[in-house]
């Protein structure tokens, strides 16, 4: 079995504000099979998935010493709409996860190594 | 078996669109129809909610209650405004939200009333023929814009505009539409057939569609129907004949085509491969639908389709029987294509001239003369009988005019010179 000692954060980029038209979003037979291919990707990589995250809701504030502005940066075309943490391997094997991922079109994900100070 | 252990391989086929359809009838006839919009969003909502929480979490105890419960609670959000509204939907999230609810019968059949309501609803002659369609396989069956249009071979844009006429209709006449009377369910009774009857027919004409979705859209007037036939009101024997017909037919629907997608003519088909099930299903309902004096053109129908069935093959078909059928159905719904096909079946049970014969003493109207099945039952007539001019003449003119490559194909090998 092959040693999974690195973490990886996956970072979930979705275009901001690209909340599609209610006729443009999936069908309900759609989601099913979503559902479907998101519990196939999850059972394949059960071992490898350290924390399922969440999903993050728009909007934010930024912090920066005494200064409080509303966030995410607003001149951001994309917006992370997600994290994830993962074990793998190695950085190839951490993008084939990712790659098997069954995202909708127009969204990415960032792949970061964790640096491991708390392990 | 843990709640960890289920996947969403455990849901049936179509759970997400039933569920659609079972959760807008529910939510509409709670708070009123003139906010139909408003309920398909919150349940559209709700859909993607599952989605996220179900991968995440794994399946709840129960989805059908856990979807209930997100999309009520959306649309008290909504409608916090109008607060007497909100309140009858939190008092009724309180009575139904707590138990386990798709266990319970008489919540099963409460859900069965409140689908076969909107179901009503979408058939009420205040809609616009062309919308009731559309509208019940996006409200009932959960199909999206896109999916209809596919269905029904048309463009989004004209699916959209459908629907948009047909819900301004509901929000217009919501205060008389809902709930309907069981009066004024039998008043529309006919007219659900009609709408349950085109769905069918959609499915199982239509010769543009993939046949996934053409399956579908049979299996929904057949889910639609069987529904209707265990309410009080749609318990009549023109309900049971349709259900007939659609289960014959249904038990057709695989073997008219070759492996490519190519049409089958019935003498071509592979009975074999009819579904004895479905056959089984059809002959049962065609009993039932013999318990009163009713003779609609839905018994005709299931009448052919129940000959054809049974029929050993294609020339120890009871052609006479078929003929005899066909008149009556001409009889209780006129039309020139009953003539037409009693045409066909007469060819058989009698031989050609006298097919020719029922033919000429016709006039049939410009569309069907226009059309290819006019010429090409002709040609195919006057070959039998021997007359090469006349065949020629209407063959060329049925293999102009057919609409589909599928059709065109079809003739070309019946019509073969």
């Amino acid at each position: 079995m092959t040693q999974r000692t690195q973490k990886y954060l996956f970072l979930h980029h979705s275009q901001a504000g690209s909340t599609p038209p209610s006729d443009q979003k999936p069908s309900p037979e759609q989601m099913q099979a979503m559902l479907a291919k998101w519990n196939a990707w999850k059972d394949k990589f059960k071992d490898n998935i350290v924390d399922w995250g969440d999903k993050l809701k728009p909007g934010g504030k930024v912090v920066a010493g005494s200064a409080v502005s509303d966030g995410p940066f607003v001149e951001a075309k994309e917006i992370i709409g997600g994290f994830m943490i993962v074990s793998a391997a190695s950085f190839e094997e951490a993008v084939v996860i990712a790659q098997e991922m069954p995202t909708g079109p127009g969204s990415r994900i960032e792949i970061r190594e964790m640096a491991g100070a708390k392990m | 078996m843990t709640v960890e252990a289920e996947s969403a391989t455990d849901l049936v086929e179509h759970y997400f669109r039933h569920e659609y359809g079972r959760l807008v009838a529910q939510l509409a006839n709670k708070i009123g129809l003139h906010h139909i919009e408003l309920v398909e969003d919150a349940v559209q909502s709700a859909l993607a909610a599952a989605l996220d929480a179900w991968v995440a979490q794994g399946l709840p105890r129960d989805p059908g209650a856990w979807l209930y419960r997100v999309a009520s609670n959306q649309l008290i959000g909504d409608l916090r405004r109008d607060s007497n509204r909100a309140r009858i939907l939190e008092s009724a999230h309180h009575e139904e939200g707590e138990h386990d609810m798709v266990a319970d019968a008489a919540f099963a059949g409460e859900v069965r009333d409140d689908l076969l309501r909107m179901l009503f609803v979408c058939c009420d002659d205040a809609i616009p023929r062309e919308s009731r369609i559309v509208l019940a396989l996006k409200i009932l069956c959960g199909f999206s814009t896109a999916e209809i249009a596919h269905a029904l071979f048309t463009t989004e844009a004209n699916v959209h505009k459908r629907l948009q006429r047909g819900r301004g209709t509901l929000r217009e006449a919501s205060s008389d539409l809902v709930p309907p009377s069981l009066d004024a369910m039998r008043a529309r009774l006919s007219s659900v057939h009609e709408v349950l009857y085109l769905l069918f027919n959609e499915g199982y004409l239509s010769t543009h569609a993939e046949s996934a979705i053409r399956r579908e859209l049979c299996d929904e007037a057949i889910r639609l129907g069987t529904l209707l036939a265990e309410h009080s009101v749609g318990a009549v024997p023109e309900t049971y004949a349709l259900l007939a017909l659609m289960h014959f037919h249904a038990a057709r629907l695989a073997a008219r085509t070759d492996g490519t997608g190519g049409l089958l003519l019935l003498e071509e088909q592979d009975r074999g491969r009819w579904d004895q099930a479905q056959m089984r299903l059809g002959a049962a309902w065609l009993a039932r639908s013999a318990e009163g004096d009713r003779f609609s053109r839905y018994h005709a129908e299931a009448g052919i389709a129940a000959e054809h069935c049974f029929a050993p093959s294609f020339r120890e078909t009871r052609w006479k029987e078929i003929a005899k059928l066909y008149a009556l159905l001409d009889r209780v719904a006129p039309s020139p294509l009953h003539a037409l096909n009693r045409a066909v079946a007469v060819a058989e049970w009698q031989g050609p001239d006298e097919a020719i014969a029922l033919l000429e003493g016709m006039t049939p109207p410009t569309w069907l003369e226009r059309s290819y099945l006019w010429d090409a039952v002709l040609a195919d007539l006057y070959r039998r009988a021997g007359h090469s001019s006349e065949f020629q003449r209407h063959r060329e003119r049925a293999l102009s005019a057919a609409p589909s490559d599928a059709i065109g194909d079809l003739l070309a090998r019946r019509l073969a010179g």
